[in-house]
């Protein structure tokens, strides 16, 4: 991994400077070389990725794509984010990053009202942002990469559950957290179709699971006991998607009580090939990463311009591009049938 | 937790706070060679904006160590006033300058309820605060409903978090207020010198005849104040007041008084200890994450906390060391 | 009556609460999701007990959600590698306990203050987990879950085991010498040192206890599922310390019970379910459990007050 090759980096010249580890430094040479050059070469793109927070696996996979896409271009990659939940953290990173003198600022917005006015500053210092994930302000970025809108992902999800339970019967929400504003985007949105299209569906409950499997385990044992005549449990955080499963395997609810949501396959297969959960929604995650990179760059290159229809995105080929938005496709439903076809 | 004499604990508070301000110098030097921009003007009054709310926790704080207490809800207060401004203006329709001084008042509500909790029934700061964190962060909850973000404030409100007077952002000009507030009350005045005696002996200062419960009392009344302002300059940074403003925020101000060298048992420390231990660590985050390779790697964020609990470890442990260190001396020469 | 106030408040308390659920939330009481609830608690009633242990000595660990954390990773990476299930209890433990010994050595031996100290090191062990794992869940070998056996037994014997422990902790506490010299240490330092008590080693085996038992409800959480979360910690400090001043554990030092913090956790587990059963907004909890915290030192607070007076 690159995370560990950098601590070893890091720390073996440190131990190098003690009397007695002077041996250290033959394998700190060997990483050393290969290391990028960092600010020393000539014009070379620079690209600053942030995601919504680190140590997820969701973003964890996009950084990854990211990564894939900037070795591919040749170009400086810079990465970080908020590792905690102060919700100030996305903003003070874009601000350091203005004064850096990057090239472009790739970011997943949190907040994106307060987001949008440090966007806002970093264009007029002539740094050029682009949005993924979860859009800012739209005219305080050039192009957001869109794998589905908040629209259709809310949509996507109250179908697919309206689907899987006959339209008709009672089911619960399990978030991430109350205040994530995607997650709240995505209920209103969910809320809406629930009332427009599935009058003899009722929503009974939405719990929070700070982001933690067990907790969403938990939360849905009491679900399953606080209302007998649950029919679906729709977890939209990706950790909840095996929580509310394991839940509803102990309950002996197999197959009787749905479960589906927004989940990485690699974290689901077991249940989804077991049949406790039905479904799983997600955009291709590693590709979001991958064609964010290549939009920033292609921004910055000139290649990508205000009105174009398309981009060519390296290995994606040509991806649409509407309006100011590059579209990555349609989600992908992962079931029993094709689980096993992904991999990340 | 008691301690020798009180001359050697100012020996090691000098020290200590000596060997902060070294470190603060070498970090600088080391970030001006090795981060990129680190020493330009938009940078250095970034670092000034972005933590001028944990610095005035930090700084309301510290008295409350020194009187041998603490205070965890904080950051739920600052996120309950927060949430309270939004509500009046926008569901109340408030003009923002009523609106905020009331936001003020809410957090000297919020802080009276610990120190009536803590003074009149004798309770521990631990508890009765750990309580208010959760209670103060529930209400914000229950009052957003978990999700309600309020948006857009006055222009005007908002402007002033990006403002700038005589080339120093408006964070700055608050948090050198509330230095000078703050360090005048501590060290020039003599309640100062009552929190100090509070910390140091509870029942001797009550012989003394200070009236205790009313001093032990103050410092709490002023955190919940200083965190109504600081919800003001958060609100107004972020152009949004949710429920989980501030999350974290009592950890980071505790440890910038801890490292600052304020006794977490109270008795002893110094406001510029304390404003030297949020330099170090805002310099150390901002820092760090400018270092070419750190971006690279992508692990800035992980290693400025990293490095924080390490510092904090080691800025304790290095006078105990010492002293444990001169004591083996003594005893060998002895 | 009076030397057992906290422990009859909280139950009554517990019990209020219980008949409210009887009569508007019956199906509470279904035999399985009791069984599951009860046996997902479990870790962290393992965790209080240290908990209990370590504020006794008048000190705090706020590090303990990450070591957990760290040993929940470690022992579903040695699983996840095949080892065979003892030598993965052996490993976790040890690794508990060196987490506990650093934060006791920190304490004990340097003197530092333990909130400080460990914040610190729940700060360092959070870090290195986002580093390694990225939030990546763990797969487990088949045949981890419930050691090998059926649900139902292996819920019963973890809840058994947990129980079990419980009593002989709070045995211990009261009748061996060791668990004397808690209290002792905790009461006053200096009147335990001067009575032949150690009061930095007793320190010092309290962390390294409290180590070890988050290495343990690490394995017993690990069991219930076949994945691990490295986030599973995150938190559980605060669940821990709540649950152990709810049950009239002091803070400084020397006074509480281990049934105590029992009824405490068991009282503070059950709002978040019964909020569930009565169909209360989740927006209201963490208000509900602050507002529990703060009741229960209250009613301790004016107690104390009257009889001072």
């Amino acid at each position: 991994m690159k995370r560990s090759q950098f601590l070893a980096l890091f720390t073996a010249p440190a131990l190098a400077l003690l009397p007695g580890c002077g041996k250290s430094g033959d394998s700190a040479a060997a990483p050393g070389s290969t290391a990028p050059s960092g600010g020393g070469a000539a014009k070379k793109v620079t690209v600053a990725f942030l995601p919504k927070s680190k140590g997820n696996l969701y973003f964890g996979t996009c950084e990854k794509g990211a990564r894939v896409a900037a070795k591919e271009l040749g170009i400086d990659f810079l990465f970080d984010g908020p590792t905690n939940t102060d919700p100030a953290k996305q903003n003070e990173i874009v601000e350091n990053w203005i004064t850096l003198g990057v090239d472009v600022i790739a970011v997943s917005c949190e907040n994106p009202e307060g987001i949008s006015s440090a966007l806002k500053k970093a264009q007029t210092k002539g740094v050029k942002v682009v949005t993924y994930d979860s859009d800012s302000a739209p005219d305080a970025r050039s192009f957001f990469v869109n794998q589905a809108t908040a629209q259709g992902i809310g949509e996507a999800l109250m179908d697919n559950a309206a689907q899987l339970v006959g339209e008709e019967g009672e089911f619960a929400i399990i978030a991430g957290s109350l205040t994530a504003a995607n997650m709240n985007e995505w209920r209103k949105y969910i809320e809406a179709r629930l009332a427009e299209k599935y009058p003899k569906m009722k929503l009974v409950a939405t719990k929070p699971c700070d982001d933690q499997k067990d907790k969403a385990q938990q939360e849905t044992t009491n679900l399953l006991g606080a209302y007998p005549n649950l029919k679906c449990v729709m977890a939209i955080s990706s950790l909840a998607v095996p929580g509310a499963a394991e839940a509803v395997k102990q309950a002996g609810k197999t197959g009787v009580v749905k479960v589906m949501g927004l989940g990485l396959p690699s974290e689901n297969r077991a249940y989804v090939k077991e049949g406790v959960t039905q479904s799983v929604i997600l955009w291709n995650v590693e590709d979001l990463g991958y064609l964010t990179v290549q939009t920033a760059v292609a921004l910055a290159n000139g290649t990508l311009k205000a009105g174009d229809k398309t981009l060519k995105a390296g290995r994606l080929n040509e991806v649409e591009v509407n309006g100011t938005s590059v579209l990555l496709g349609k989600p992908l439903v992962f079931t029993k049938e094709n689980i096993d076809q992904f991999q990340f | 937790m008691r301690s020798p004499s009180k001359s050697s604990i100012q020996g090691l508070l000098l020290r200590h706070e000596v060997l902060l301000l070294g470190l603060l110098f070498v970090e600088i030097l080391f970030f001006l060679n090795n981060a990129r921009n680190f020493g330009t003007p938009e940078n250095l009054s970034n670092i000034l904006r972005h933590s001028a709310e944990i610095g005035l926790l930090a700084l309301a704080m510290m008295p409350v160590v020194l009187t041998g207490g603490i205070d965890l809800s904080v950051g739920s207060t600052l996120g309950l006033c927060a949430v309270l401004l939004g509500v009046m203006t926008h569901s109340w329709h408030w003009a923002t300058f009523p609106a905020a001084l009331a936001t003020i008042g809410f957090g000297g509500v919020a802080g009276g309820i610990n120190a009536l909790l803590i003074t009149t029934l004798r309770l521990p700061p631990l508890i009765v605060t750990l309580g208010t964190y959760s209670l103060f962060r529930g209400l914000a909850e229950a009052i957003t409903q978990g999700s309600k973000t309020y948006r857009e404030f006055e222009p005007s409100f908002l402007g002033l978090a990006e403002q700038q007077f005589a080339g120093i952002p408006i964070q700055g000009w608050v948090l050198v207020a509330g230095a000078l507030f703050f360090g005048l009350l501590v060290h020039s005045t003599t309640f100062g010198r009552s929190f100090r005696a509070i910390g140091y002996s509870p029942e001797g200062t009550r012989y003394a005849g200070i009236p205790v419960l009313w001093r032990t009392a103050l410092p709490y009344l002023l955190t919940g104040f200083t965190a109504g302002i600081a919800a003001l300059l958060f609100t107004a940074r972020l152009r949004q007041a949710r429920a989980d403003a501030g999350s974290g925020y009592e950890l980071a101000a505790i440890t910038a008084v801890v490292l600052g060298g304020t006794s977490i048992f109270g008795g002893s420390g110094t406001v510029y200890g304390t404003l030297t231990g949020v330099a170090a660590i805002a310099l150390l985050s901002n820092g760090i994450s400018r270092i070419p390779a750190v971006l690279q790697a992508g692990i800035g964020g992980e290693l400025a906390s990293l490095l924080t609990g390490a510092l904090l470890l080691i800025a304790l442990a290095t006078p105990k060391l010492l002293k444990i260190l001169q004591d083996r001396k003594r005893d060998q020469t002895a | 009556m009076n030397r057992y106030f906290r422990e009859l408040s909280v139950a009554s308390a517990l019990l209020l609460l219980l008949g409210v659920l009887a009569i508007w939330a019956p199906h509470f009481y279904q035999p399985q999701p009791l069984l599951s609830r009860f046996t997902a608690q479990s870790p962290t009633l393992i965790l209080t007990i240290g908990m209990t242990l370590v504020m006794l000595v008048r000190q705090i660990d706020i590090s303990v959600g990450s070591q957990f954390g760290i040993c929940a990773v470690v022992a579903g990476l040695l699983a996840g590698k095949g080892l065979p299930m003892p030598l993965v209890f052996l490993a976790t433990l040890t690794t508990g306990t060196l987490m506990g010994a650093l934060n006791g050595t920190l304490v004990a031996t340097l003197g530092l203050p333990s909130i400080v100290v460990s914040l610190a090191t729940m700060v360092t062990w959070a870090e290195v987990l986002r580093l390694t794992q990225q939030g990546r869940l763990i797969n487990l070998p088949e045949g981890t879950q419930w050691f090998g056996l059926s649900q139902v037994n292996g819920q019963l014997l973890i809840l058994a085991g947990a129980i079990a422990f419980l009593t002989f902790s709070a045995w211990f506490l009261k009748n061996r010498a060791a668990g004397r010299f808690v209290y002792a240490v905790g009461s006053d330092a200096e009147a335990a040192r001067l009575a032949g008590i150690n009061p930095k080693t007793t320190t010092f085996m309290v962390f390294a206890v409290m180590g070890a038992l988050s290495g343990l409800a690490a394995l017993i959480n690990l069991v219930q599922s076949p994945q691990v979360d490295p986030k599973c910690g995150v938190g559980l400090e605060l669940r821990a310390i709540a649950a152990a001043v709810v049950g009239g554990v002091a803070v400084s030092g020397g006074r509480g019970r281990l049934w105590g913090t029992f009824l405490g956790l068991l009282l503070l587990s059950t709002i978040n379910p019964a909020l569930t059963f009565l169909h209360v907004e989740a927006y209201w909890e963490k208000a509900i459990q602050g507002l529990v915290i703060l009741l229960a030192v209250v009613a301790d607070g004016f107690r104390s007050r009257n009889q001072n007076a």
